[in-house]
């Protein structure tokens, strides 16, 4: 009896070595420390963040609040200036959508774009709205502030008589108020929960499963970089996704007309600057997917992905600043160069959705549809 | 210690078993007679997109031979946009798919290659326009160097349109389509290993874990779209008859019933069959081994055919009298195979046999000046040899 438990078992043993040969051989354990690598996350990089985008809108609701009392060419000036600040720092926020962030829809109320224009104004005209319905999404945030601070009359005299002379002024600067503290807002919202409770949740999350923090924001980045950089801000304009049909009105800061390059060359910037674990607005770096890769490489001797990614990021920069500020412009003049630009970005995704996650042993949780 | 022994020997045989040759692997895979396939006594095999697109480019083809048609009219059927009335069969007007998104669109070539996928679209947007455009007020015109027109096939009826530089715009869209549409999403796409293992799609195969509401694994259908982009318009496509379209299952019988050729048809099916059956077996790597067979016989075929046109074209051309018609016929299917040579697959490599480079210069070549009407016979036989050695034929194999 025994005998028979006994050869039963080394049968069992048998075929399963047998089974898993065929997956290519055992890899060697994944030792590396994550939650060094989350506390670098959390506090070198996403904390001050949110920090930041706290000041800058904290300066946008301030410069708001000065354009409201007294609306001048100056004050408008100044309020311009506050929000192209504080849309920057957004391009270094919008990729962590996990707790708050992710349960509140932050991203989708900071910066879905084209803003609707029939939405805002027809939220002015009624003066009932509530910034927090779904279908506000696309009339708030930065984009709906691009239009109303760049793209609500033809030039720039008629754009401040909106708010002066127009016999809806008090509408518009309600609006533009509204939507100023809306931002301001959420953003405190998300903050607040990072410093109160969030972060420690997120360093302790070490495991991997899909719901552990490193999986959850290694499958956020790569989203942003996908969806928010790559196809927002380069393919969707150009036409990648309509049959060649370009949309040069679709691009980031239209009505602004001049800051759609910089905006896509911060969000490179910060992409890049998560991947390497670099200090928010500093110069050292600790952990992070980089050196994950780094430590991979020594266990297993893969190649250098860490190089390639990183060298991939450089050719896109590289693409990216040959195109025209206005991405508007570009696409009407030279759309082959947008396509270009995509091209390259799209060579990051790849090595980041194929070749790192599955270094990492990591599983992309979203997908595309395919077509057929 | 008897029992150790004992232990041991069973461990042996089954060790020994284990690390199987290719024999053994193939033993466990059950191939079926024809390309049918069951589960839960249903057929998990489905390819309705590639029927429909092999069905929208037919259209497509016939409708650039009638000149009362309008640019607006092909480029519609060209892109298609769901419930516009653009085809005489209801259900492709129904359809929410199209050609051109299909074309250059494989995701081991294109993925990160949208500027060479537009501009290859645009290739075809070009010959559609210029047949529109050129072509069909020149209906009535002869033609001649640098006159779109017609001219007529010595002794015979069948009279051919040709653009200005002698290019017969249907078959750079029809042959080119073989290529771009056709071998591309198969070889490249659906064949892709980046495609096949996309996501969980290796881990759900091996589980049987189906897509929702259907009988078939992701992997399963990917391989099905690979096999409807040859056998979509077959009347009973499980036991393909060929000729059952005017592209690339036309052409797969042409080379098949050249002698140098023959059995190559064969052997794509039966590639196609023990990969999908290598499929269900969970046997990734004779199904691998299956990919490799298609794109290198898919592969051949379009050169076999680009060679053979050009050579047919070089004898037109040193005919005492010159049948003109039959020469730019030729030349023009020829040119149009030529196009598609860079959507093969070199096994074992993610390149083409010949890339979009090399057959841009071809093409400049051949419609330098004024095309076809001044093309020497000694261009045709170099680009045929440089052709052949590519691929490993010879020009007279591919000529007869």
């Amino acid at each position: 009896m025994i005998k028979k438990v006994v050869s039963v078992i080394v049968l069992a043993l048998v075929i399963a070595a047998c089974s898993s040969s065929d997956g290519g051989g055992s890899k060697p354990t994944d030792n590396f420390d994550r939650q060094t690598m989350l506390l670098n996350w959390a506090d070198n990089i996403i904390i001050p963040v949110f920090q930041d985008l706290n000041a800058e809108l904290s300066a946008l609701v301030e410069a708001k609040n000065t354009f409201v009392t007294t609306a001048n060419q100056t004050n408008l000036e100044a309020l311009r200036s506050a929000w192209l600040n504080a849309y920057k720092v957004w391009q270094y926020a919008e990729m962590f959508n996990i707790g708050k962030a992710e349960a509140i829809y932050f991203s989708a109320y900071m910066n879905i774009y084209p803003a609707s224009v029939t939405e805002i104004e027809s939220n002015i005209a009624n003066g009932s709205y509530d910034l927090n319905q779904s279908n506000n999404q696309d009339a708030t945030g930065f984009p709906a502030l691009d239009y109303l601070l760049y793209g609500v009359a033809n030039d720039e005299a008629t754009i401040l008589d909106i708010y002066t002379t127009n016999t809806n002024a008090e509408s518009y600067k309600t609006y533009l108020s509204d939507v100023v503290d809306h931002m301001k807002s959420l953003n405190e919202s998300v903050l607040n929960d990072w410093t109160s409770s969030y972060r420690d949740i997120f360093v302790n999350s070490t495991g991997n499963t899909v719901t552990s923090a490193t999986n959850k924001i290694v499958n956020d980045f790569i989203y942003y970089f996908e969806k928010g950089l790559r196809a927002n801000k380069v393919g969707i304009p150009s036409g990648v996704f309509s049959s060649g049909v370009l949309y040069p009105e679709k691009v980031e800061g239209y009505h602004n007309q001049e800051i759609s390059k910089e905006l896509a060359l911060a969000a490179l910037k910060a992409s890049q600057d998560f991947f390497n674990g670099k200090h928010y607005n500093g110069s050292t770096s600790d952990n992070s997917l980089s050196s994950y890769l780094d430590y991979l490489k020594t266990i297993t001797g893969s190649e250098d992905l860490s190089a390639l990614i990183n060298s991939q990021m450089n050719a896109a920069r590289t693409q990216l600043n040959t195109l025209d500020n206005n991405f508007a412009n570009q696409i009407n003049a030279d759309n082959t160069k947008m396509t270009m630009t995509y091209d390259e970005l799209q060579k990051v995704v790849v090595l980041l959705k194929l070749d790192m996650v599955q270094a990492m042993n990591i599983s992309v949780d979203y997908v595309d549809a395919d077509g057929d | 210690m008897k029992k150790f022994l004992s232990i041991a020997a069973v461990a042996t045989v089954l060790l020994t078993s284990c690390s199987s040759d290719d024999d053994n692997e193939k033993n466990n895979i059950n191939t079926p007679s024809t390309y049918s396939f069951l589960r839960n006594g249903e057929s998990t095999v489905n390819f309705g997109g590639q029927t429909t697109r092999i069905a929208m480019a037919t259209e497509l083809v016939s409708a650039l031979s009638v000149n009362t048609n309008t640019k607006a009219s092909l480029q519609a059927m060209f892109n298609h946009a769901e419930g516009d009335q653009d085809f005489t069969h209801a259900d492709l007007n129904a359809s929410n798919k199209n050609v051109r998104s299909k074309v250059a669109a494989s995701n081991d070539f294109f993925a990160t290659n949208t500027t060479l996928s537009n501009t290859i679209k645009q290739d075809f947007d070009g010959w559609i326009t210029d047949q529109a455009d050129n072509v069909f007020p020149s209906w009535n015109v002869t033609a001649s160097a640098g006159v779109a027109g017609n001219l007529q096939q010595l002794g015979s009826t069948t009279v051919r349109y040709f653009n200005a530089k002698g290019l017969e715009l249907n078959q750079a869209v029809a042959k080119g389509l073989i290529g771009g549409l056709m071998a591309d999403q198969m070889l490249n796409n659906y064949l892709s290993i980046g495609v096949l293992d996309a996501g969980s799609n290796v881990q759900n195969n091996d589980n049987d874990v189906v897509e929702e509401g259907k009988t078939y694994t992701t992997m399963e259908h990917k391989w099905d779209e690979a096999y409807g982009y040859l056998y979509g318009a077959e009347e009973n496509p499980e036991s393909p008859v060929l000729d059952a379209d005017r592209f690339l299952n036309t052409y797969l019988r042409q080379v098949n019933d050249d002698d140098d050729f023959s059995g190559i048809a064969d052997e794509v099916y039966e590639a196609l069959k023990l990969g999908r059956a290598a499929i269900v077996a969970k046997n990734y790597k004779v199904r691998d081994a299956q990919v490799a067979v298609i794109r290198e016989n898919i592969s051949k075929v379009i050169a076999v055919r680009a060679v053979h046109y050009l050579q047919g074209a070089k004898s037109d051309l040193e005919a005492t009298t010159i049948d003109y018609a039959h020469a730019f016929h030729e030349l023009s299917e020829g040119f149009g195979f030529l196009y598609s040579l860079q959507f093969t697959r070199k096994p074992g490599t993610g390149m083409p046999y010949i890339n979009n480079a090399q057959v841009n210069s071809y093409i400049n070549t051949l419609l330098a000046g004024n095309g076809f009407w001044d093309v020497s016979v000694e261009t045709l036989d170099t680009i045929s040899a440089e052709i052949a050695t590519a691929f490993g034929f010879t020009v007279e194999q591919a000529a007869n």
